[in-house]
């Protein structure tokens, strides 16, 4: 294994990082221990419990398949260019307000699944929704909530609009 | 893991034999093999690159030839470990004279496999095996053709 | 009391920072001068070890050190019994064999540590494994219970006759006795499926030794801080008084968790301090599959007498229980099935008998349902059969044979987890039975959706089934609340949290007891050197036990409040009110004092204070139930399926609940919700698979299949029954509720699967079924 590093341009919620990596650095561990941005979780390394995902030029992606070199020249978004918890981000809000949340280790995935999913369809019906998280696993909630307050934010927006 | 199956080679029951008694034919015939030598005439040592679904990974082994019975059946014995843990099996080949300058090699086996290869590969092991065994078949074929028809 | 917060939908506290990515949870944290640990595992389920030879290793750039079994030296031994089984049970039998931190001689599971690499990175750590040679002569295996059971099999441990880990007979009334009675007797050996508690956060273990003041700090994600620090304690000879045990934000428990694991938790403090540098393991989720403790499996071979009436005269149930390699948490998860078996119905003779076995698989440790599972599906299938046998529907068997409200508390005779008798104390078992019932609109299903359905060519059931969830047993829990000068409340406890909501619950009983604002209400859960007693997280015992000693401490501070602003405005205490936030006179609302001056004025700087007073509006209180309280109700399901492809859809889900007083019905909603989505993946999904070899062949997400938003009923309802003598258990009538939702869908799926199929002879004697397993029985029946 070569210890080569690679230089890198990634633009992270709207800073952009210069850095020198491995090539073989999980784009997951390169945000969450270079950058020291936690809020991106790392649940299984296999690309299947969705809790790592993030948003890779705007779509939903898991950051625990990417490398770091291939985010090169690339755009990122994470939890936490969504709301501070003075001023949460709508979803956010609507989480909170329907307990979609227990343990908390999956919900910055599935937030950062469903930013761009409502984006998509601002009106989504309850299996939509459910599809739509179908790449996501939680363990604590069951999803009932989840899919509550994914109705909750759609409402609340078009009533904003 | 149980394996079965059967291969028409288009070369005489010795001529098959032999090969298979051929580091060179064998080591070329099987994909991802990087290196394999003859210890003496029934032990080889091989390294082996294996990729099943998720899990790639090198495998140094042994391949033992026993019960040998030329050109009829011989028995294979292979133990290889690695970093994605270990593959241990036992082959029983026959090789069948079909007569018109064919033979049937018909084979079954047992393999237990450990480790990361059983953990995270299991789902899959079945149809690498499968398309190894057709590579290995595949390749051994133009192996002969190219020994035996030219003769 | 005027209750502001306690019974309602309060939203939670915590929520606004977990939201925002702003908690840290153990892989969160770094450590000044950390290094990274990586557990060699063994590839061979059962091995005698020849040689392990890490040399090669140390060389590689960034390896700091390697450890085998054999440099550990004296330091290694087998861990502590981390639960005793019961002594009150006459006659039973335990062999402990509890839990080593790292492989010696002998390899015993798929998964056993074999080494452990430091190294600056985890990258590098991981690449050392390729440098070390692990020599073996590989052994068979045990993996299969009955067989390992027998006295010809290969043995787990050497020095034992067998692969008994235990065995256990409990008898009430006299089973072979009834029998002879019997009009009717059904045997069945029926199989309970092996499941992942598969939290979303695996493992994770920092140690961090001070050399300069000799302390040893720990981040753990652990639901039991205190057995951390009492391992690390006596594993390393220091007071406990020097080591420090921090639960940061945990992603999930579910029992596993609760575990000392030894290769983290004692090798990596001693590491820790032979290299003076803090030392960081992140389990993956491989590791969590192989070697974090996992739980069921179990082979039940019951009967049941009946009368032709449908009375049930007896059940008897001899099963095998997979302890795994090792049995340092003992019994619990088999005498809960014990106790469980024979939690729901008049059942005047009952045997039943626990034969644990040792096999080469990882431990089996209590995950969410916890033995209950088994006992309520073993038991239930059996009434299913038996109304099968007798011609009459399993709805009347059930109302026939459920426990009446005026038989409560019932005295089982069955000694339980908790080491005493189990009495089953509250609940009105037949009405929440009748609920569901009237909910799911069972005549309507049978009248009109069933038969319609038929018609259409299409299968669809129906099951109704009862379940008990012992919860809130002892020992005890405690905490201290403590008003400061600034008025805010602290409360902490030894308890630690992985999602409960602890934050917001007990906030909501103190806010209401010393009338201050929620937010103002801090709750520490998880902190050693903040409050040191206490069991841990396990057995939905932290509303009941904790929220009780909160309530008990919150009214010693209330008293202490009064007393004071008594003495200081010089008024009887009678004569006082809580304002939020602070003691006024009643009908003089203008003459108040706020909680904070009194803590202050608690706690004086000069002067004397009176013989027998204690500084501070502080308090502390414990609180021990002398048994558990029994949840209970029942659920049904009406579940479709495809002919051709046999996957089963849940149309419809109703659960009825009696968890006593609700602290926050969200909260208990959400718990529900969780458990119930954990019951259907075991039922349907989920499933951990050891070849014949012992090699555990699921080991990821790929294999391992976990509950999705679209495997969710169509329609689910909660509905709360509390019966009025749930109302009443403990100082807040409160009963858990964080296993419920996992112990009925298993039994109901199943019923309503096979009620799909009630022309054929369709019959299901296992716990889990993928769509291929649901073929097979269909091709027989």
């Amino acid at each position: 294994m070569s210890n080569k590093l690679f230089p890198i341009t990634v633009t992270v919620n709207g800073v952009e990082y210069k850095r020198e990596v491995e090539a073989r650095l999980l784009l997951s561990d390169f945000l969450r221990h270079d950058l020291g941005l936690l809020g991106t979780h790392v649940g299984c390394e296999h690309g299947i419990c969705g809790a790592c995902t993030i948003l890779f030029d705007g779509g939903a992606v898991r950051s625990c398949l990417i490398f770091a070199v291939q985010a090169n020249g690339h755009e990122i978004r994470t939890v936490e260019s969504l709301g501070t918890p003075e001023n949460l981000h709508p979803l956010q809000q609507s989480f909170h307000e329907k307990h979609a949340l227990q343990c908390g280790f999956c919900t910055p995935g599935f937030l950062m699944t469903l930013v761009p999913f409502l984006e998509e369809n601002p009106h989504p019906s309850d299996d939509e929704i459910r599809e739509a998280i179908d790449g996501n696993i939680c363990r604590c909630t069951g999803y009932e909530k989840i899919v509550e307050a994914v109705q909750d934010a759609a409402a609340k927006n078009s009533q904003a609009k | 893991m149980k394996v079965e199956g059967e291969h028409l080679f288009k070369a005489p029951r010795e001529v098959v034999y032999e090969m298979f008694n051929d580091p060179d034919a064998l080591g070329a015939a099987v994909p991802g093999m990087q290196k394999m030598v003859k210890i003496d005439e029934s032990h080889y040592e091989a390294v082996l690159g294996i990729r099943v679904g998720p899990v790639s990974a090198n495998f140094s082994g042994n391949l033992t030839l026993t019960d040998e019975v030329p050109p009829e059946s011989v028995t294979l014995i292979i133990e290889g470990k690695g970093g994605a843990g270990f593959v241990k099996g036992v082959g029983y080949v026959k090789f069948e004279d079909l007569g018109d300058q064919t033979t049937l090699l018909k084979y079954t086996g047992e393999a237990n496999i450990g480790g990361t290869l059983a953990s995270v590969g299991q789902r899959m092991i079945d149809s690498v095996a499968k398309s190894m065994f057709k590579t290995v078949f595949e390749k051994l074929d133009k192996i002969l053709e190219e020994r035996w028809q030219k003769n | 009391m005027t209750e502001k917060y306690f019974g309602k939908p309060i939203k939670r506290l915590e929520d606004k920072f977990m939201l925002t990515g702003n908690v840290k949870y153990v892989d969160d944290i770094e450590v000044p001068g950390q290094l990274h640990a990586a557990f060699l595992r063994s590839d061979y389920a059962h091995a005698r070890i020849l040689k392990i030879d890490a040399s090669e290793a140390l060389k590689r750039p960034g390896v700091v050190a390697v450890y085998t079994a054999d440099d550990f030296g004296d330091f290694w031994k087998p861990g502590p019994l981390q639960v005793p089984p019961p002594t009150a049970i006459p006659g039973s039998q335990f062999n402990a064999r509890t839990l080593v931190p790292i492989a010696k001689d002998k390899i015993r599971y798929s998964g056993e540590v074999l080494a452990v690499v430091i190294a600056e990175s985890r990258y590098i750590a991981e690449d050392a494994f390729d440098d070390i040679i692990v020599d073996v002569d590989p052994l068979p295996a045990v993996v299969d219970l009955e067989k390992g059971w027998e006295n010809t099999s290969v043995l787990v441990h050497d020095d034992l006759p067998s692969n008994m880990a235990a065995l256990v007979k409990q008898e009430v009334g006299n089973y072979e006795e009834a029998k002879k009675n019997a009009d009717v007797v059904i045997s069945k050996r029926m199989l309970i499926e092996h499941v992942a508690a598969a939290a979303m956060e695996n493992r994770g273990f920092i140690a961090s030794w001070d050399e300069r003041n000799q302390e040893m700090t720990i981040w753990a994600g652990t639901q039991s801080p205190l057995t951390i620090r009492g391992s690390v304690s006596r594993a390393l000879g220091l007071a406990e008084s020097q080591i420090h045990v921090i639960t940061p934000y945990i992603g999930g428990g579910f029992g596993p968790k609760v575990m000392t694991s030894l290769a983290d938790d004692v090798l990596l403090p001693w590491i820790s301090k032979q290299l003076k540098r803090p030392i960081k393991w992140i389990e993956d989720r491989r590791e969590n599959f192989l070697a974090t403790t996992s739980e069921r499996d179990q082979v039940h071979h019951c009967e049941i007498a009946l009368k032709k009436d449908g009375t049930i005269l007896g059940f008897k149930d001899v099963f095998y229980h997979n302890t795994g390699a090792y049995d340092s948490y003992g019994m619990t998860v088999p005498l809960n099935t014990q106790t469980h078996t024979i939690s729901n119905y008049r059942i005047p003779n009952f045997y039943s008998e626990i034969r644990m076995v040792f096999t080469n698989q990882m431990v089996v440790t209590p995950v969410r349902g916890a033995g209950r599972s088994e006992g309520i599906f073993a038991m239930e299938r059996m009434v299913d059969f038996a109304a099968k046998e007798l011609g009459i529907s399993p709805i009347e068997l059930r109302k026939k044979n459920l426990l009446r409200v005026d038989e409560l508390p019932l005295n089982t005779g069955v000694i339980g987890q908790d080491f005493v008798v189990n009495i089953l104390d509250s609940g009105d078992y037949l009405g929440n039975y009748e609920k569901c019932l009237e909910v799911i609109d069972y005549e309507k299903f049978r009248k009109e959706i069933q038969p319609k359905a038929r018609k259409e060519g299409k299968r669809v059931g129906i099951g109704v089934v009862a379940f008990t969830e012992g919860t809130a047993v002892g020992p005890y829990e405690g905490c201290r609340i403590t008003v400061s000068t600034s008025g805010k409340v602290t409360m902490t406890s030894g308890y630690s949290t992985q999602g409960q909501a602890h934050q917001t619950v007990f906030a909501q009983i103190i806010a209401d007891q010393l009338n201050v604002k929620i937010e103002d209400v801090r709750v520490i859960t998880g902190d050693t050197n903040q409050f040191a007693w206490g069991a841990g997280t396990f057995a939905s015992r932290g509303a009941a036990l904790v929220g009780a000693a909160t309530y008990l401490a919150a009214q010693k501070v209330r008293a202490k409040i009064f007393s004071t602003a008594s003495k200081k405005l010089e008024v009887p205490e009678d004569e006082l009110e809580l304002c939020e936030g602070s003691v006024c006179v009643k009908g003089q609302p203008e003459t108040t004092i706020p909680l904070g001056t009194l803590a202050a004025l608690a706690n004086p700087m000069r002067g004397v204070v009176e013989p027998g007073v204690e500084p501070g509006l502080e308090a502390t209180a414990y609180y021990g139930p002398p048994h558990g309280s029994t949840g209970c109700g029942a659920m049904g399901v009406i579940v479709s399926i495809d002919e051709e492809t046999c996957k089963p859809v849940i149309e419809r889900m109703v659960m009825v609940d009696d968890c006593g007083t609700m602290i926050n019905p969200l909260i208990v909603d959400g718990q529900l919700q969780g458990g119930i989505s954990m019951g259907i993946g075991n039922t349907l999904y989920e499933r951990l698979v050891y070849d014949e070899n012992g090699q555990l062949v699921t080991a990821s997400f790929m294999d391992y299949l976990m509950p999705l938003a679209t495997d969710m009923p169509k329609k689910l309802d909660i509905v709360h029954n509390h019966a009025e003598s749930s109302l009443k258990v403990n100082p807040l009538g409160i009963k858990g509720v964080g296993e419920a939702g996992a112990i009925p869908p298993g039994p109901a799926i199943v019923q309503a699967l096979e009620d799909a199929f009630q022309d054929t002879k369709l019959e299901i004697l296992e716990s889990n079924l993928s769509p291929s397993q649901i073929y097979e029985y269909l091709k027989k029946a």
